[in-house]
Order: structure tokens, then C-alpha cells, then sequence
């Protein structure tokens, strides 16, 4: 079992998980609180990923953190170093391809809410900072962790960009899903075994959080 | 729509038909919708506070409006208890009163002890309407001297014995906390009992305001009429 990829993946998930959270809510409440072509705009960019092959996004993302062009030198100056084949790299790259995973459910949810929760509360003087944390939030709660656990097992599964961008360096960018593939390059099934089934038992686990927490709502709640 | 009109009494009923334009008065008095054009002003011991005033391209949020209201409809926040939602619209501090004191004054005001613990999905149509207008009158009581409450329809779905003790506990209430009520309704009965004025609506204007037995005389003696109609003929 390859401990230091098991370490690695679940830092990047993790750390993907708490960005996405903190971009997703506002950007999802944006989306779904309203209509115009600057707002279907954003939902395309937004669900991109989902379309896009893993290794286009890649590659891009290569060119935009590494030296070739004007961003990626500017980032090099800030940060002092390349982010391409890092594990800051690979940070930026999985916020970007799971971006859909957190927004997604996020945008059902809220746009799920009885717009007369959100106008009772404006009728009792509560402002809209207020009613977002204290009524739209709380009836969306199944939608948050449903968009938290999407990011974290999906973070976890990536293969493609994370190749693209960070390579193969074990240590700094190398995750289960490419150690796992590295066994297969080597013929060693039992090990790849050993890796896939922990990616199965991580995926599992995700879906199990999610569906047994379905069934066990408050009253009211939304999911 | 073309509406304009004062309050001046503790409790004014907007009477009208169903699709009169009642409603989005209050909405606009809320803050809910926008006028085209005109002015909402709320008066209190001679001072001026400018809610809406299209001139001047004045439009204050509706959180900040010093009117609080319960619409159509409960809408109670489903993952609160009652006495959750009844203590949301209540400010921590009102003129040297707790908001907790007035949260527990509302529940037996309203007589809700019982329910107090419960969620919204364990109530009643009728218990539900009945907390809304608690939970409105208390954000009313705890916002402090100047604000109004504002009341679309609110004792639609109550028994007739219970919407005659809730309009007295109200009016009680309010009367002594010196909070004005402008409330919405098509119903003649509900009218008479609850308003000293009365401003009839339809199609969207004003058509009078006045005493309630002067404004509504005409609506009285259709209703008087069908009741004797009613008693006439065989069942």
C-alpha cells in the first residue's frame, strides 16, 4: 500500500473540499437567485468541466501556471517557483476541474427554497446576510454535504488533470489513482489491487455518508 | 395601480375582492415590490421616515422599513420550532424589555405553551396561521415604537370561536404597545369586527374610506339579506 500517495490524495481532497465550499456557496446563491445572460455565462464556464476532457483542461492549466505564458510568469514571480508539477499546482487544477461537483448541488438547493422563506424573513427584519445563514443554509443543508462529498470523492478519483499538471512525482504530486496506475505499468496486480480497493472503499463510504444521511432529514429540510 | 391614502387609526382593515390590488399595496408598503411612482411615508410623533419615494429615487430594503409583516400563507420556517420562529423576528433589547420576555409573552398570548416545542409540520393549517401572526406581532413589539404591522388575510383557516379571542389578544396587545395594524381582507364579518376605519379597494383604486358601518353599510345589508334568504328556505 503506498502510504505517501494515500497521504498525498487526501491533503489535495481535503484542501479542495474547503476552497470549493468557500467559492461555491456565494457563486451558487449568485447563480440561483436570479436570471440573465451573464448568469447562464457563469453556469456554463461553471459545468465546463463536466464536458471538457480531463487532459484539455489539463493541458491548459499547464500552460496558464507554467513559464509559456504571461499569468503562469507572473504567479513564478509571486510565489517564486513554477505551480506546474507541484502540489499548489495540482490545488489550483482540482478547485478548477471539481467545480461543477460543489456548484451543482448548490444551485438545486437553493433554488429549491420557497422564495416566501426568504420574503417572511425580510418581513421580520432580518437582513439578507441573516437569512441566508439562518433559513436558506439550514434548508439546504443535505445539498452541502452532497456538494462537499461530490468534491472530496471526485478530488480523490482525478487522473487526468492531475497528470497533466503535476506529472508523476511521488511525494509532491503523485496520487493514488496515478500510483495505482503505475502498478499496472509495472504488472503488479496485487499491489494495484490493494490501491483500487481503497478507492472503492473511500467512494463507497462518500455515497453511504450521503444517502443514509437522505433518510434521516429534519422535518422541512430540503435536500 | 393608482392608491393613495393615510392611517390614522390603531387599526386599519384595506377591504376588497379577491384580485383588487389589496395585496400588492401591502407588498409595496413592505417593500416587497416597487412602485412606479409615488411616495411611502411612516409618521411618528411628527417626524418623517421616508420608506419609498420614486421622486427622489428613494427606496429603503425591506428589512430596514420600520413596518414587520406576516403575508399570505405562514411560510414558518420549517427547521425551527414555534418558539424558534416566533423569537426570529425578535430584537435582543426593546425598551428595557428581554426579547426572551416577549417571545414567552406572545406564546401565551396566542396560546401556544402547547405547541411551543413542535416544528410547523406538526401543526395545522389553522395553528400555523396562528403563529405567524405571533411571530409578526412580536418582531412588531420588540422593533420598537414606530413600527407598524402589516397583515395579508391573517385569520383565513381559523375557527370562528378562536379568531375572535386571537383578534382580541392582538388588539390587546398592540393597543397597549402602541403599534399600528394595517390589514388585508375580503371578508365582510372579519371587517366589522376588526376595523374602526376601513379603506375599500377595487380595481386597483381606492373607492373610500371611512368608519367601518359607513364604508361597508351596502356589503352589511347584502350579507344580512342572504342570511335571511338562507333562513327561509328549506334546507
Amino acid at each position: 500500500m503506498d502510504f505517501e500517495a494515500l497521504w498525498l490524495t487526501l491533503r489535495l481532497a481535503v484542501g479542495t473540499t474547503a476552497i470549493l465550499l468557500l467559492v461555491a456557496l456565494p457563486l451558487a446563491w449568485w447563480i440561483a437567485s436570479g436570471r440573465g445572460a451573464g448568469r447562464a455565462l457563469v453556469q456554463s464556464v461553471v459545468a465546463l468541466p463536466l464536458v471538457l476532457p480531463p487532459t484539455v483542461l489539463g493541458f491548459y492549466l499547464l500552460i496558464a501556471l507554467g513559464p509559456l505564458s504571461a499569468p503562469g510568469r507572473l504567479l513564478i514571480r509571486v510565489v517564486g517557483h513554477p505551480l506546474a508539477f507541484s502540489f499548489a499546482g495540482l490545488l489550483v487544477g482540482s478547485v478548477i476541474y471539481s467545480l461543477p461537483f460543489a456548484v451543482q448541488p448548490l444551485v438545486s438547493g437553493f433554488a429549491a427554497v420557497d422564495g416566501a422563506y426568504v420574503e417572511a424573513a425580510a418581513g421580520l427584519g432580518a437582513s439578507p446576510w441573516r437569512t441566508f445563514w439562518s433559513v436558506v443554509l439550514p434548508l439546504t443543508r443535505g445539498s452541502l454535504l452532497t456538494s462537499a462529498v461530490l468534491t472530496f470523492t471526485h478530488t480523490v478519483g482525478e487522473f487526468g488533470v492531475v497528470l497533466m499538471l503535476g506529472g508523476n512525482i511521488p511525494g509532491a504530486t503523485q496520487t493514488l489513482s496515478i500510483s495505482l496506475y503505475d502498478k499496472v505499468q509495472e504488472f503488479n496486480y496485487a499491489a494495484a489491487n490493494r490501491t483500487a480497493l481503497v478507492l472503492v472503499a473511500v467512494s463507497l463510504a462518500a455515497l453511504l455518508l450521503i444517502y443514509s444521511r437522505r433518510g434521516g432529514l429534519r422535518r422541512g429540510e430540503l435536500v | 395601480m393608482d392608491v393613495a391614502f393615510s392611517l390614522t387609526q390603531p387599526w386599519t382593515v384595506l377591504f376588497g375582492p379577491s384580485g383588487s390590488g389589496k395585496t400588492t399595496v401591502l407588498r409595496a408598503i413592505a417593500g416587497f415590490v416597487q412602485p412606479d411612482a409615488g411616495r411611502i411615508v411612516s409618521c411618528f410623533y411628527g417626524r418623517e421616515f421616508v420608506m419609498t419615494d420614486t421622486a427622489k429615487k428613494i427606496f429603503v430594503k425591506p428589512h430596514e422599513r420600520s413596518v414587520r409583516v406576516a403575508g399570505q400563507g405562514a411560510a414558518l420556517f420549517p427547521h425551527l420550532t414555534v418558539r424558534e420562529n416566533i423569537a426570529f423576528g425578535a430584537r435582543p433589547q426593546t425598551e428595557g424589555t428581554a426579547a426572551a420576555a416577549i417571545v414567552e409573552e406572545a406564546i401565551a398570548r396566542f396560546q401556544l405553551p402547547a405547541l411551543a416545542e413542535k416544528f410547523p409540520s406538526m401543526l395545522s393549517g389553522g395553528e400555523r396561521q396562528r403563529v405567524a401572526i405571533a411571530r409578526a406581532a412580536t418582531a412588531a413589539v420588540s422593533l420598537g415604537e414606530g413600527s407598524i404591522l402589516l397583515l395579508d388575510e391573517p385569520f383565513t383557516g381559523q375557527d370562528v370561536r378562536l379568531r375572535d379571542e386571537l383578534i382580541e389578544e392582538l388588539r390587546g396587545w398592540l393597543a397597549i404597545m402602541e403599534r399600528p395594524v394595517l390589514s388585508v381582507t375580503h371578508d365582510v364579518g372579519e371587517t366589522f369586527q376588526l376595523g374602526t376605519e376601513v379603506i375599500k379597494i377595487a380595481e386597483g383604486r381606492v373607492v373610500q374610506q371611512g368608519p367601518v358601518a359607513e364604508v361597508l353599510a351596502g356589503e352589511r345589508e347584502r350579507l344580512l339579506e342572504q342570511l335571511n334568504a338562507s333562513k327561509r328556505s328549506p334546507a
